[in-house]
């Protein structure tokens, strides 16, 4: 019996974890707002030269080699923490992507396709990056990739929001 | 008490049925089939197998041994077999639109199903305890099993899918969710079943996976009722985070 138990203790929780999951699934709001300030809060030249292959080969021959492990790693961190910020704005892209494939006009409805395809694939680099980052924070002295699909994805993830904001813009004037 | 008990027996056997048939029916009506076909012929085939039973056991009575217990089980079979198959298409429907995604979801769900698999023949090895009835412990034997990889699965879908920022669509949600809460008491059913039952625990038991098919097809009409999320509210969030990074990061380039 006590076998079963366990059993129905694990069912429990489990069917206690969907609750949860579809209750969150409600709450979730869809800030593009939110998304858009943390966009404006990223200064993407700043992270750009943090993952710069070249910076890193200047530090190198300019660093003694254990001033150049710590600096590597704080780099690493700090790189980290941008990417995160990333990857979140990536999930209020995605959430606010499939809100505007609902929407009634064509356009938009095409476009939140678009938000939302983008925004999927940007955290998928951003989750990338993450990895490879914190191998460069582990291991410092390995070299470092520069994570151009990273920047690519958020420049066109920016472009297609910058669309959305000239589309709304456009419907809200009184022809 | 015995009058109570036959009743609310019989409404969680027909009730979840007459909802499902609303819930086929709306499939229809909303053309959603044409996403979902796997889906919409499990909700007739639940429906038919239904009709199939409730004659079976008007006929010649509700004795496992018999007819009905041959039936019960072969259609039982066909509607896990069926199971699997609408949640390999919920993964389809979520995952085909984002290629990179796509792919690394089928690999993870591959491992994920092989290591569910697993865990499900050792907990049959390992957790096999005596046996009341001959064909409800062989059923419960193997519900577990199949419970417990049905729900892993959903539960993989729902983390995979947050993982990424997958929104999934309400209704797409729903039925995930669905399957998920009817997996959870389903493993809890057949874990009971597995062991020396007295009669008033059997009898308390036979109304668990009746009552979690009736929550399961309660929400499957509820999110396909519901309106799909269309909520595009701005708010002032404060973005201190963000701005703390890059103050760091000033001081620590200067």
């Amino acid at each position: 019996m006590s076998a079963a138990l366990v059993y129905v203790g694990i069912a429990v929780v489990l069917a206690a974890l969907f609750a949860y999951l579809a209750a969150r699934q409600s709450r979730d709001s869809l800030a593009i707002d939110k998304a858009r300030s943390l966009m404006d809060s990223l200064d993407i030249e700043a992270f750009r030269n943090l993952v710069d292959p070249e910076e890193e080969a200047f530090l190198r021959s300019s660093l003694p080699a254990a001033q150049f492990r710590t600096v590597k790693r704080e780099r690493a961190w700090a790189a980290l923490a941008y990417v995160r910020a990333l990857s979140h704005v990536a999930l209020q892209f995605s959430r606010f992507g499939h809100a505007l494939r609902h929407s009634p006009d064509p356009r938009l409805a095409e476009l939140g396709r678009q938000i939302a395809s983008g925004a999927v694939h940007l955290r998928f680099v951003a989750l990338e990056a993450s990895g490879r980052l914190l191998m460069a924070a582990a291991f410092p002295d390995l070299p470092q990739r520069c994570p151009h699909s990273l920047f690519d994805q958020y420049t066109r993830s920016t472009g297609l929001l910058l669309r959305y904001g000239t589309l709304e813009r456009a419907r809200k004037q009184p022809s | 008490m015995m009058n109570w008990y036959k009743f609310l027996l019989f409404y969680l056997w027909i009730a979840p049925h007459l909802l499902l048939v609303v819930v086929a029916l709306l499939l229809l009506k909303r053309r959603l089939y044409t996403n979902f076909p796997v889906f919409t012929l499990y909700a007739w085939y639940e429906i038919a197998e239904f009709v199939l039973l409730l004659t079976t056991a008007l006929i010649t009575g509700l004795n496992r041994a018999g007819l009905y217990g041959r039936v019960f089980v072969v259609t039982l079979a066909i509607s896990t077999a069926l199971r699997f198959g609408v949640l390999q298409e919920i993964f389809n429907n979520v995952f085909r639109e984002h290629g990179q995604i796509d792919a690394l979801a089928r690999v993870v769900l591959r491992w994920t199903t092989g290591f569910l698999l697993a865990v499900a023949v050792l907990c049959a090895i390992f957790a096999s305890g005596q046996t009341s009835d001959g064909l409800v412990a062989a059923v419960a034997w193997v519900g577990r099993g199949v419970a417990i990889i049905q729900c892993g699965l959903v539960l993989f879908l729902f983390l995979f899918s947050r993982l990424f920022g997958l929104s999934l669509q309400s209704y797409v949600f729903g039925i995930a969710l669905g399957f998920g809460i009817l997996s959870s008491v389903e493993l809890a059913n057949s874990a009971m079943h597995i062991g020396t039952l007295t009669e008033s625990m059997t009898r308390a038991l036979n109304l668990l996976p009746t009552g979690g098919y009736h929550v399961a097809v309660l929400l499957w009409l509820g999110y396909l009722v519901a309106p799909a999320r269309q909520i595009l509210r701005p708010s002032d969030v404060p973005v201190g985070d963000v701005n703390q990074w890059n103050r760091e990061l000033e001081r620590f380039l200067q």
